[in-house]
């Protein structure tokens, strides 16, 4: 057991420092909770972050060389992770393509739809976005109802989509479709790449709880989609989508990753604060400092195993679920523990003298945590299930026809 | 990055898993209650070589890692076994330069305990020879227990005032605090094993009871009691693991490391045995089932070796003086 990198590992970690200092200029760094100021300049500043990271190797890192990746590691791509939050650089701006699309794609795209798509997805030349949820499906994902109708060599596409982070930004999103309302919920789905810039298409931002825009509604209104851009067979969208799925559980809190601010921010508040309170007030802050590092020490190193896993070549189960449930609570314990040493001031969203107003906005992500990638309820059925083997629930809806009123 | 367990290690819980099913039960969990003994009591563990796994081998022990040894304690802990592995560990680094005594805790003719001044010692009851610190020596003496009507009989509580007393270490602070850290992961790893076995004594009955024409498990309120309850388990053997990867080879790292363990051990054990006991129902509140004797451990195990509020308050002392800072 040792926490060290391997000779390759630890090669390989140098060389990426090297390349991020070496195009540091180029970079948009930002600290922990830190917000920029201006939106649309910011956006200009991450595509141009990630098309410079792209071109020195360090995205895709996993993915294989024909797809335009590195052929690289999965502990290879852990450790640019790990290496671009130490450089302070922010989340990618494509993730969402990174992280579910483009494995999505690779996995179940024809050759063309690989040469079009994906070398531009790992440059940010087209953000991507993930077209799933709507208004009257979300967890029950497979009761979705926007139709997809075939028209000789294209598809019409009609319906709502809810939720989805980044259609403002957008070119292109991956769309989960109805095409067979006759046959059962998970039978009659079809997965396509929808070009967001197509007539038709509405994005509408949504407002978060913490006054930010993050996600939209999108709406499709005869919107045409070429059968070039169909992924996968007609019927064949619910496999797809698990693909997609599947990547998301690694990508929201698999890693063991600190979800919302680091305890480490929490401690560098805390050495500031805490010696100003009142010695009855220090111990509750302690007791909450406390619990609150060792939560996050809990699921960071439970992260560690999983990397071990994957570092020797394994694929992350369903068991990296647990991750998001652990981290979820750490991220609590951390954020409440952050937002009470603030006194007074949290009461506001931006304390009146020159707090930056990051702990407050970090303690109005939480509820949205909990709740996207997958809600903590699902996560749990699926823990319970796949990994536990504890029996599922009885349901009706898994073979009735769609339309059969069994949604 | 390695953080798991190698093949030796695998192998060790393999074979330390099937002596204690050969040795002891949880039922005699209950019978050490009612005045039973408590197993499979010193010497077998002894004869076995778990009290001396972190004992140098030239003095009879096996040499071997505090990891092996959390290792071996994990499945003490699945089992309610005792003595405790924690007064092993333990006494190894408090007589480190002394031989025969070593050797004496090792192959089981001298049953020690470890006192932390008046506060009920782990296997008082039945030892002969007292570890304490006094005026910052290490000292060793014979005593006198007092005992009150134990909670978990298998954890030996008792008080002693020391009757005699003779001098082992004159300076031994920093001994004793590592002594004290090392402990602390062992008592973290049995309460590993004994909230991962009673997660799935629960699993296993949620998967077999039906109600409402169905297994209960089926029902999201029972499911996601146990998930949360296992997800505490796995988050805990992280922080044993770390814990006492840190002892053997980080020892800047231990006082958090093993902090945090102990802190997170008495929540996790506690949750595991109570949602244990909710999943099974009124036969889980019966003197005859064994959910009880989980729930005894986790309600007296979270006092020993200092309480959830003082292990808390050590890591954010740690914290605010800088232990996350790399």
């Amino acid at each position: 057991m040792d926490f060290d990198d391997t000779t390759d590992e630890a090669a390989y970690r140098a060389r990426v420092r090297s390349l991020l200092e070496e195009h540091a200029a180029d970079l948009v760094h930002l600290d922990a909770g830190e917000e920029a100021a201006d939106a649309a300049e910011q956006q200009q500043a991450l595509r141009r972050t990630q098309r410079v990271l792209a071109d020195a190797g360090l995205v895709g890192v996993s993915w294989a060389s024909e797809h335009g990746g590195q052929s690289g590691t999965l502990a290879q791509q852990a450790i640019v992770n790990q290496e671009l939050a130490r450089a302070r650089v922010p989340t990618l701006i494509n993730h969402i393509g990174l992280g579910m699309c483009g494995p999505t794609v690779v996995a179940h795209g024809t050759p063309a739809q690989h040469e079009r798509y994906l070398a531009r997805l790992l440059r940010a030349e087209d953000v991507w976005c993930q077209l799933f949820s709507e208004p009257g499906s979300g967890s029950d994902l497979a009761a979705l109802r926007t139709t997809a109708v075939r028209e000789g060599d294209e598809w019409v596409v009609n319906g709502q989509k809810v939720w989805t982070t980044l259609a403002h930004v957008a070119d292109h999103g991956i769309l989960l479709t109805r095409t067979d309302p006759d046959r059962p919920k998970h039978a009659g789905l079809t997965m396509f790449i929808v070009d967001m810039h197509a007539p038709g298409v509405t994005v509408r931002p949504l407002r978060q709880l913490g006054g930010q825009s993050d996600f939209n509604e999108v709406f499709f209104d005869d919107v045409h989609v070429p059968d070039g851009d169909r992924l996968g067979e007609p019927g064949e969208g619910w496999r797809v989508a698990l693909t997609t799925l599947l990547n998301e559980r690694v990508a929201v809190g698999g890693g063991g990753n600190d979800l919302g601010l680091s305890v480490e921010s929490l401690a560098a508040l805390a050495a500031e604060r805490v010696p100003q309170l009142p010695t009855d007030r220090q111990v509750l802050a302690r007791q909450a400092l406390g619990r609150a590092a060792v939560a996050a020490l809990a699921n960071r190193y439970t992260g560690y195993r999983r990397y071990t896993a994957i570092s020797k070549g394994g694929l992350p189960g369903p068991e990296a679920s647990a991750g998001k449930l652990a981290g979820t609570t750490a991220a609590k314990l951390v954020a409440d523990a952050g937002v009470r040493l603030l006194g007074d001031d949290a009461v506001f969203s931006r304390g009146p003298d020159g707090d930056d107003g990051r702990w407050q906005r970090n303690q109005g992500w939480l509820p949205g945590i909990a709740i996207a990638g997958g809600t903590n309820e699902v996560l749990r059925n699926i823990i319970g299930e796949r990994v536990l083997g504890l029996p599922p629930e009885p349901r009706e809806d898994k073979t009735a026809p769609f339309n059969g009123g069994s949604r | 990055m390695n953080f798991e367990l190698d093949d030796d290690q695998r192998a060790a819980a393999a074979g330390a898993r099937e002596f204690f099913a050969g040795s002891t039960s949880v039922a005699d969990a209950r019978r050490a209650l009612e005045g039973g003994p408590v197993t499979p009591g010193r010497q077998a563990l002894a004869d076995v070589g778990f009290l001396g796994v972190t004992v140098p081998e030239d003095v009879g022990g096996a040499g071997s890692s505090v990891l092996d040894l959390a290792v071996v304690a994990e499945q003490a802990g699945a089992v309610l076994a005792g003595p405790s592995l924690v007064t092993a560990a333990r006494a190894a680094v408090l007589l480190a330069d002394q031989p025969d005594l070593l050797a004496a805790l090792a192959d089981g003719s001298t049953g020690y305990a470890v006192l932390d001044g008046p506060a009920p010692a782990i296997d008082a009851v039945g030892a002969d020879s007292f570890l304490a610190l006094e005026d910052g020596a290490l000292v060793l003496g014979a005593g006198e227990v007092a005992t009150g009507e134990p909670l978990d009989a298998t954890r030996g509580l008792g008080s002693v005032r020391l009757t005699s007393r003779r001098v082992l270490v004159e300076d031994a602070a920093a001994r004793w605090s590592r002594a004290r850290d090392v402990a602390l992961v062992v008592l973290a790893a049995e309460d590993l094993g004994a909230a991962g076995r009673a997660v799935q004594l629960g699993i296993g009955y949620a998967k077999e009871r039906t109600a409402f024409g169905r297994q209960i498990g089926s029902y999201q309120a029972v499911k996601h009691a146990l998930v949360d309850a296992w997800v505490g388990v796995e988050q805990l053997r992280s922080l044993v693991w770390w814990a006492a990867w840190a002892a053997d080879a980080a020892p800047d790292e231990l006082p958090l490391a093993a902090a945090s363990a102990k802190a997170f051990a008495a929540e996790t054990l506690e949750r595991a045995a109570e949602t244990c006991i909710q999943v099974h129902g009124g036969i889980g509140f019966t003197w005859e089932h064994d959910a009880h004797l989980y729930w005894r451990r986790a309600k007296v195990d979270r006092f020993l070796l200092g309480d959830e509020a003082e292990h808390l308050d050590t890591v954010a002392g740690l914290v605010l003086a800088g232990a996350l800072s790399t």
